[in-house]
């Protein structure tokens, strides 16, 4: 195949790891993890996490790609992920290349390095790893020995502050697809046509998206729409789906890590997409509709991975997964399935009622530490206009049954910032949070721990509210106050927060379009790393960016867009309509205005 | 009931790793062999597994000491042959062999530890064998060797930990690299990390220049008390 342009002295390597926190993130080698003769494939792949080690081997579209690509034996695919400030200063010392962990050959040598984005934060992490890997940054500027540079997940739904350091984006789930792309990309190297010619040829499939055969036009300094530069792709690029969970691949050998994980467990997962619709939540609307695995499968497949990774914890995975249609059935054939190998299951988050409770009560025979909800805002009227549908009597009710049974404290998320909200709502946090703690001293004469953590309202691209402004910083911070002084006074809660700028410079980059490019650029020159991580983020970095090259960020986050503007991201085609986004942020308004009506 | 002790070598990828990891290491592999794992009463139940003697991180080691307990009869070989598969090729199962459920657990009865530390390429020039064994000279010449520990309620405390230096000595072969031997008082009783020892020998002016990481560490055998003499860990079996 492909020369080594860049030979990696494995030596360095070795004596690097010696000198490094947690060696073991580039350790590679681990359970399960898959290592091919570069030469007996056609097309060798990397796959990219713009984070920590730890973090990315959480990452659940990782370990489905990694095994379905692998699975195939004219493909493979390695990982890679952001080193962390220590290693990426003896890699430059050293001149290091970027390596990934299972050859440790340099990225560079690769044909497909591929970017998993899945918050806005970690996008200088990915302008840092291509400068590691000594990748051009700009895709305009890559060679044709350099590797097409691609990327996928979450934030590809507005991939513009982006467009121009991709080659092309996936949009949606990409299992059934990528392993044919990948081949087919391979083909089109073996018949000798070029980036330019290879980027046009896949640029009118489903889902793909090549940023440089589209140029944004500007009227008066404002969006106005997309022009396309090639005849081939299409106006609006459609998000790719999977049919039917059940024939999808799954992974049943996942690597298991040596170091502890975010999510250190196996997980399987139950359906895909949200049937709630609540107006912020971006995940609710991209991933629809709502597909669920089988009863059958997911047992078959749970016992799998369990029999090829020795977990002993399997988690229950979905955005909402006691909404799965059989769960009671579920649970007790899973519990009968692991009762001798004592494999707990778990649910990640509980929806506030009842029928939850009783739920993770058949679930946990085990200890009962505490049990994590999301009422997200603390009144009724509030909740009512981010479509999230539950009464103070639900939480009630549903905190009352799991006290009741057993469990000792409890994990509330809540956001600020959000639509139509007052600082009465923000106090409000205070008053239930209060309430909570009165009405269990009284009924078990023990106190609960309970962990309060809150949030920043994010107004996302593909959303009811994306055309939402997002909460100024000064008043983000007035209200944060609020809860810091009330939770002061209140014992046995830990109340935690979001760092305020960075909230900021996630909506920036949410909405963002191509003109935040250089800005990203300038950011990174400037130092910014894990932005996500509050001891590396640097707000004063990110003002001087915006600075040098005169953006205001107020104009990107601040900014209430017009229903008849053109968004960053009308050429992406989620599934659901502008028309239904429009019609469902006018009822929020209209929910809102009702209530106020009738107070 | 039926305990099992083993042994096994850590080889240098898996260095990296901390004690826990190794533990749950263990745990995933031993739960992938399906072995009959006993496991402890209370409401989280959790295998039973020790690893003695914490291995400090980077450092590779010839024979390490586990036991374990399984809920029926396990023959040794079969505990090897079934188990040895699980494991990633940098840990090598040595031997196995039961244990009376009454014996006192190997963890307990650990002294001391004999580790090597190798000089890495590069430095061979710098030092001398004669320039280190001075150096390790005047640090033995010392009465007191002190050390500030965090101890639980996140105070410091200071140990001497003079007397945990058993013994410490430069081997020089024509052809190889430069290398300590050193036996170092471990286990309960208290103990000293060879990576302090080479830290001291850091702040020798001859050494300096030359961390600890310089140095690749390797954990040669565990020692046990027999009757007032210290015995390898092997040899008692």
């Amino acid at each position: 195949m492909m020369v080594n342009w860049m030979p990696i002295d494995k030596d360095i390597i070795s004596d690097l790891l010696s000198r490094v926190q947690k060696p073991a993130r580039y350790l590679g080698n681990e359970w399960n993890s898959c290592l091919k003769d570069h030469d007996r494939v056609a097309v060798r792949a990397v796959f990219a996490f713009p984070d920590l080690y730890e973090v990315g081997m959480s990452n659940q579209g990782l370990k489905i790609l990694y095994e379905c690509v692998n699975s195939r034996s004219d493909l493979l695919m390695e990982r890679v992920f952001a080193p962390a400030a220590d290693m990426e200063d003896l890699m430059r010392e050293n001149d290091l290349p970027l390596f990934a962990l299972e050859s440790q050959e340099a990225l560079k040598d690769f044909d497909v390095i591929g970017f998993s984005l899945q918050y806005e934060l970690s996008y200088t992490n990915v302008l840092n790893m291509l400068d590691l890997a000594k990748i051009p940054l700009y895709s305009s500027e890559r060679s044709e020995s350099d590797p097409l540079v691609i990327g996928g997940g979450p934030c590809t739904f507005n991939p513009e502050p982006l467009a121009p350091f991709f080659d092309f984006f996936i949009l949606g789930e990409a299992e059934e697809f990528l392993p044919d792309l990948l081949a087919e990309l391979g083909a089109l190297k073996g018949r000798c046509l070029n980036r330019n010619e290879i980027l046009s040829a896949i640029s009118d499939l489903e889902s793909i998206y090549v940023p440089s055969l589209y140029r944004p036009l500007y009227r008066d300094g404002v969006l106005c729409g997309m022009e396309k530069l090639d005849s081939r792709p299409s106006d609006v690029i459609r998000k790719r789906t999977v049919k039917d969970l059940d024939c999808a691949p799954y992974p049943t050998s996942p690597i298991v890590s040596y170091i502890q994980t975010v999510h250190d467990r196996a997980v399987i997962e139950l359906f895909r997409g949200c049937g709630k619709g609540c107006r912020f939540c971006q995940a609710g609307f991209i991933f629809r509709p709502v597909r669920s695995r089988s009863r059958k499968n997911i047992l078959e497949t749970a016992e799998a991975i369990i029999a090829a990774t020795g977990y002993d914890e399997i988690s229950l995975s979905s955005l909402s997964s006691t909404d799965y249609a059989q769960i009671e059935t579920l649970i007790s054939e899973m519990n009968e399935v692991f009762e001798e190998s004592k494999v707990k299951c778990s649910l990640p988050s509980l929806r506030l009622d009842s029928y939850s409770v009783k739920l993770a009560e058949q679930l946990h025979q085990g200890r009962r530490s505490s049990l994590t909800f999301a009422p997200e805002a603390a009144t009724e009227r509030l909740r009512k206009v981010i479509g999230k549908n539950i009464s103070e009597e639900d939480i009630f009710k549903a905190l009352s049954d799991a006290v009741a049974a057993g469990w000792q404290g409890f994990k509330l998320y809540f956001m600020i910032g959000l639509p139509t909200e007052k600082d009465a709502d923000v106090e409000a946090i205070l008053t239930l949070c209060r309430k909570i703690r009165q009405h269990f001293k009284l009924k078990t004469g023990r106190s609960l721990k309970i962990v309060v953590s809150v949030s920043t309202f994010i107004p996302k691209p593909h959303t009811p509210f994306q055309w939402e402004p997002q909460l100024e910083l000064s008043e983000v911070v007035n209200r944060q106050q609020i809860l810091r002084k009330g939770f002061r006074n209140m014992p046995g809660f830990d109340y935690s927060w979001h760092e305020p700028e960075a909230s900021l410079l996630e909506a920036v980059f949410a909405r963002g379009d191509r003109l935040l490019a250089p800005l990203l650029e300038r950011a990174w020159q400037l130092g910014c790393r894990f932005d996500g991580w509050s001891e590396h983020f640097s707000f004063e970095r990110w003002q001087k960016a915006f600075r040098d090259l005169n953006i205001d960020a107020g104009s990107y986050a601040y900014r209430r867009f017009n229903y008849d503007e053109y968004l960053p991201w009308d050429h992406i085609d989620c599934g659901v309509s502008k028309e239904m986004f429009i019609r469902e942020h006018r009822n929020a308004l209209i929910d809102e205005s009702t209530r106020r009506g009738i107070s | 009931m039926n305990r099992i002790s083993f042994s096994f070598a850590r080889k240098l990828p898996l260095a990296y790793i901390s004690h826990l990891d190794m533990l749950r290491l263990f745990l995933r592999a031993l739960r992938r062999s399906r072995l009959p794992l006993a496991f402890s009463q209370g409401f989280n139940p959790h295998p039973r597994l020790t690893l003695a003697l914490p291995l400090p991180v980077g450092v590779t080691a010839s024979e390490e000491y586990g036991e374990i307990y399984f809920t029926e009869f396990i023959r040794p070989e079969d505990f090897i042959g079934r188990l040895r598969p699980q494991l990633p090729e940098a840990l090598e199962l040595i031997d196995a062999y039961i244990v009376r459920p009454e014996a006192p657990s190997l963890a307990s009865r650990i002294e001391a530890a004999l580790y090597r530390a190798i000089l890495k390429n590069g430095f061979e020039q710098r030092l001398t064998a004669e320039s280190v064994r001075d150096a390790l000279e005047r640090l033995l010449a010392r009465e007191e060797i002190i050390i500030q520990r965090k101890t639980k309620k996140k105070k410091t405390a200071s140990t001497n930990v003079r007397p945990y230096i058993i013994e410490a000595v430069v081997k020089k072969e024509a052809g190889k690299p430069m290398e300590l031997n050193l036996v170092l008082k471990a286990g309960s009783q208290g103990g000293i990390s060879p990576v302090f020892l080479l830290e001291q020998l850091e702040s020798d002016p001859v050494c300096t220049g030359i961390s600890a990481h310089d140095w690749q560490l390797h954990r040669e055998s565990i020692y046990v008390n027999n009757d007032g003499i210290l015995q390898p860990v092997s040899e008692g079996m």
